[in-house]
């Protein structure tokens, strides 16, 4: 059994090439990972081929019959044989040096980008290995051909350069924007993201490699990253959509986020999109496009949930049950009449702790605090902590209930405010 | 009471939303080291350099256009796309070379300080410190909104230049007339003026800082044209108010035949010449501006070093969050603030040679850009247009030439 060697892309890249009569093949340019890896996730890459330059010619080899070693610190290149690679592979497997390094990645674990200052690679007995990507400083002297003297500098006074590596199995989405690689497989791993994560990765992504992972998102996870996003970012990606895709992303958010993006759009693209929508969705959003944008109704969520004052308990959680609303939604239920004029409003904690037989009007709250849609929004952070509410209802001018400002949509604008006003 | 705030507040709102990033660009430019070369100028050669500032005018506008299409269509970082096209090599060298400027530039900034507090009689050992702390306490702790105090300040303090170049009554005629008519002596200080004024306007990090804002501002291709008219606009404003320092300078001292080292020293002898209210003025005019720069300067440049590198950067993160970037930034602070409070420090020199770091850098920095936005790959139909390429490489082969003659000339006067 071979012994295991560890070894840095960067030492290896510019590296002569023996065979194993000690004459010379080339220098190494490039290694490429085996592209099936993309598909079976849990995997490390395996080194498949060699990019080598031999007499100005570049030419590409199957890693196979190529050895590393370490033979007193120096590396070694050795090769018995070369084969060709496929034409298939080159063009579908991943270069490491040319794709790779200097590129941004996404850290799973720390949910940040990072950028990629050398590879480690490890041989073992069946082959050789992308063990984790080097983002740390050593990595970056390494490169640049000074880790050695600084190292050993400053080894005298104590002091170590910190390392910083990211196991391959952590690592994902890759830059690739300049390239026309597909990647769609290997994004998938961002799907256990939490999606305000991904939406910060994003911002801080170039233009088209956000586009690449927006694209490579299912629709209702797009959904909830696009809620998160910064206006400006929020156009960017719905503009670079095609009309479907975007209407079926939009269709997946609530009521009041829609009408934000739309109200950013431009008239015509907003038109096209709501006709897409399905007629319920586009309803309420035009409904809502109507609020000036400084009043109550332009940020009030339209999905609530309300019931007679006569029904039961039991009824309500089945009633729940079924539609499986949102949990924002249920910051606050309420209770109206026939007319659909708020008469009062109920927590979900008064109806869980209540027996199931128990009358909606035992457990209400009568004279609820509300708010009318067309006043400003202005003093809505006030009331909210004042009365310690989740969700306020909103009324119009009749006492007809239209819909709830939910307390996230108010920090939201309070953010939005300071950052401004700052 | 709350309502007239609330108003002064939409209104600064509103006319923040109109200051792009050129024009923001455009006025960090007129930073102590560019009042410094243009009075020098002025001083010392009247109104016969004035006709630099042209082709330095069309120069900054076609660089600036090309890093506000590669900031739109990218929606990346001058610092990211050398990284990520060049390698870690040349990033590593170019920024070697950024932040030893860009500390020399800072210390300029603070010598703009401690020259113009002394003005009023105050000493640089209380005006300097002071002046880093407030700096460091604005962008570390600080909110946006006095710094937006300070910017309109600052815009309103680059008038002064034109109040103080008009007390001096210019002679308009002559001032045409150099305009037109280019002239340039062939000796060493003569060449080394052209490189300091072209070096100034379009220095190295402005091309970093200007893509970083385009991208800050969110712009688009539909609204390019909004981004050209802020830029030429920013270009002019750069270019007027240099104009006038050297209009001011120039019809005085020059006349007068004063010889002057700073800034400090032409606000000074305008005192006799031109009243003690322009010289203070002009005094204050550098108080403001490096102030500004001192604060913007530190910061950009902690902030690029991070982006190449990969290090979390950020003034809304956390010391642990982005400890490199808040260590770069307050490295270079207080290593200008030290220099400038050494008893005799050579501060002349110091900013003769970032100025000098600057003259080499910025062609190696265009070279990168050019090359980068002629990438197909990368600016898909967007890549430069014949024009573009030429002006732009023109400027590169002119500042190389400019710069070699100046390093070869010594060698033939003597």
């Amino acid at each position: 059994m071979k012994s295991l060697t560890t070894f840095y892309l960067s030492r290896v890249i510019g590296k002569k090439v023996y065979n194993t009569n000690g004459n010379f093949v080339g220098t190494v340019k490039d290694l490429l990972v085996d592209s099936a890896y993309l598909s079976q996730t849990s995997e490390r890459p395996l080194v498949n081929g060699i990019k080598i330059k031999c007499n100005g010619q570049f030419a590409f080899y199957s890693f196979q019959y190529f050895k590393v070693d370490k033979v007193n610190g120096k590396m070694k290149i050795t090769c018995d044989q070369l084969v060709e690679l496929s034409p298939e592979s080159i063009e579908n497997d991943l270069h490491l040096a040319s794709v790779v390094l200097d590129k941004q990645i996404v850290d799973l674990n720390g949910r940040k980008l990072v950028r990629v200052n050398d590879i480690r690679l490890a041989t073992i007995a069946n082959g050789t290995f992308a063990v984790a990507v080097d983002i740390g400083i050593e990595g970056l002297l390494r490169r640049i051909g000074i880790a050695k003297p600084i190292k050993r500098t400053l080894s005298r006074f104590h002091v170590n350069i910190p390392a910083k590596f990211i196991l391959w199995e952590d690592v994902e989405a890759i830059d690739f924007s300049n390239l026309n690689i597909k990647l769609s497989k290997s994004h998938s791993k961002l799907q256990t993201l939490h999606p305000s994560d991904l939406a910060d990765i994003m911002e801080d992504l170039g233009r088209k490699a956000s586009e690449e992972m927006f694209l490579s998102l299912d629709e209702e996870k797009a959904a909830d990253v696009l809620e998160e996003l910064e206006p400006d970012v929020q156009i960017h990606l719905i503009e670079s959509l095609s009309v479907e895709k975007a209407a079926d992303i939009l269709e997946k958010m609530p009521a009041d986020e829609i009408t934000d993006i739309l109200n950013s759009l431009e008239d015509e693209k907003a038109e096209l999109l709501l006709n897409e929508m399905e007629k319920k969705t586009s309803q309420e959003v035009r409904e809502l496009l109507v609020y000036p944008e400084n009043s109550v109704g332009s940020i009030m969520a339209t999905e609530y949930m309300s019931f007679s004052k006569d029904i039961t308990v039991n009824e309500i959680l089945n009633e729940l049950r079924d539609k499986k609303p949102e949990a924002a939604t249920l910051y606050n239920l309420f209770v109206t009449d026939e007319k659909d004029e708020l008469i009062a409003t109920f927590s979900l904690r008064d109806m869980v702790v209540s027996s199931p037989e128990t009358k909606v009007s035992e457990i209400m709250q009568p004279s609820p605090i509300f708010l009318r849609d067309d006043e400003e929004i202005d003093e809505i952070a006030e009331l909210v902590s004042k009365y310690n509410m989740l969700a306020i209802p909103v009324v119009d001018n009749d006492d007809i209930l239209q819909g709830v400002v939910v307390i996230d949509d108010v920090i939201e604008d309070l953010i939005n405010k300071r950052r401004t006003n700052k | 009471m709350f309502k007239n705030k609330k108003t002064f507040f939409r209104q600064l709102g509103m006319f923040l939303a109109i200051l792009g990033p050129g024009i923001i660009t455009g006025s960090v430019d007129n930073d102590a080291g560019g009042i410094t070369t243009y009075s020098v100028a002025g001083a010392v050669y009247g109104y016969n350099l004035l006709w630099t500032l042209v082709p330095s005018f069309i120069v900054l506008i076609v660089i600036q256009e090309m890093n506000a299409r590669m900031g739109i269509v990218t929606g990346k970082g001058l610092a990211d796309l050398i990284r990520e096209n060049a390698g870690v090599k040349i990033t590593f060298f170019i920024f070697i070379g950024l932040l030893a400027a860009d500390i020399g530039n800072t210390t300029t900034e603070f010598a703009g300080v401690a020259g113009s507090m002394e003005l009023f009689g105050v000493s640089k050992y209380i005006s300097v410190p002071i002046v880093g702390i407030l700096v460091w306490i604005l962008v570390v702790k600080g909110t946006y909104q006095i710094a937006e105090r300070i910017f309109l300040l600052f815009s309103i303090s680059l008038l002064m230049y034109v109040v103080s170049a008009v007390m001096g009554k210019p002679h308009w005629g002559e001032i045409g007339h150099a305009m037109v008519h280019p002239q340039m002596e062939m000796n060493t200080k003569s060449l080394a003026m052209i490189i300091g004024i072209i070096g100034t306007t379009i220095a190295p990090w402005m091309q970093f800082y200007m893509q970083s804002s385009v991208i800050e501002k969110g712009l688009k291709m539909k609204n390019y044209k909004y981004s050209l008219i802020d830029i030429v606009v920013g270009c002019v404003a750069t270019v007027v108010v240099a104009f006038f320092i050297i209009v001011a300078c120039a019809s005085t001292l020059h006349v007068n035949g004063v010889q002057i080292n700073e800034a400090k020293d032409a606000a000074m002898a305008l005192k006799p010449l031109a009243g003690e209210l322009a010289s203070q003025f002009f005094a204050f005019g550098l108080f403001i501006a490096s102030i500004f720069s001192a604060t913007i300067l530190p910061l950009a440049t902690a902030f690029y070093v991070c982006e190449a590198f990969g290090f979390e950067a950020g003034i809304d993160k956390k010391w642990d969050e982005a400890k490199e970037f808040y260590i770069l930034y307050t490295g270079i602070l207080i290593l200008s603030v030290i220099i400038i409070l050494i008893p005799n420090a050579p501060l002349i020199e110091i900013s003769l040679w970032s100025q000098v770091i600057n003259g080499i850098l910025l062609p190696v920095v265009l070279v990168c850009m050019i090359l980068l936005v002629n990438n197909k790959k990368i600016m898909g139909q967007y890549v430069n247009k014949p024009v573009n390429n030429i002006i732009g490489w023109g400027s590169v082969i002119i500042l190389i030439a400019l710069s070699l003659l100046l390093l070869i000339l010594p060698l033939f006067s003597k």
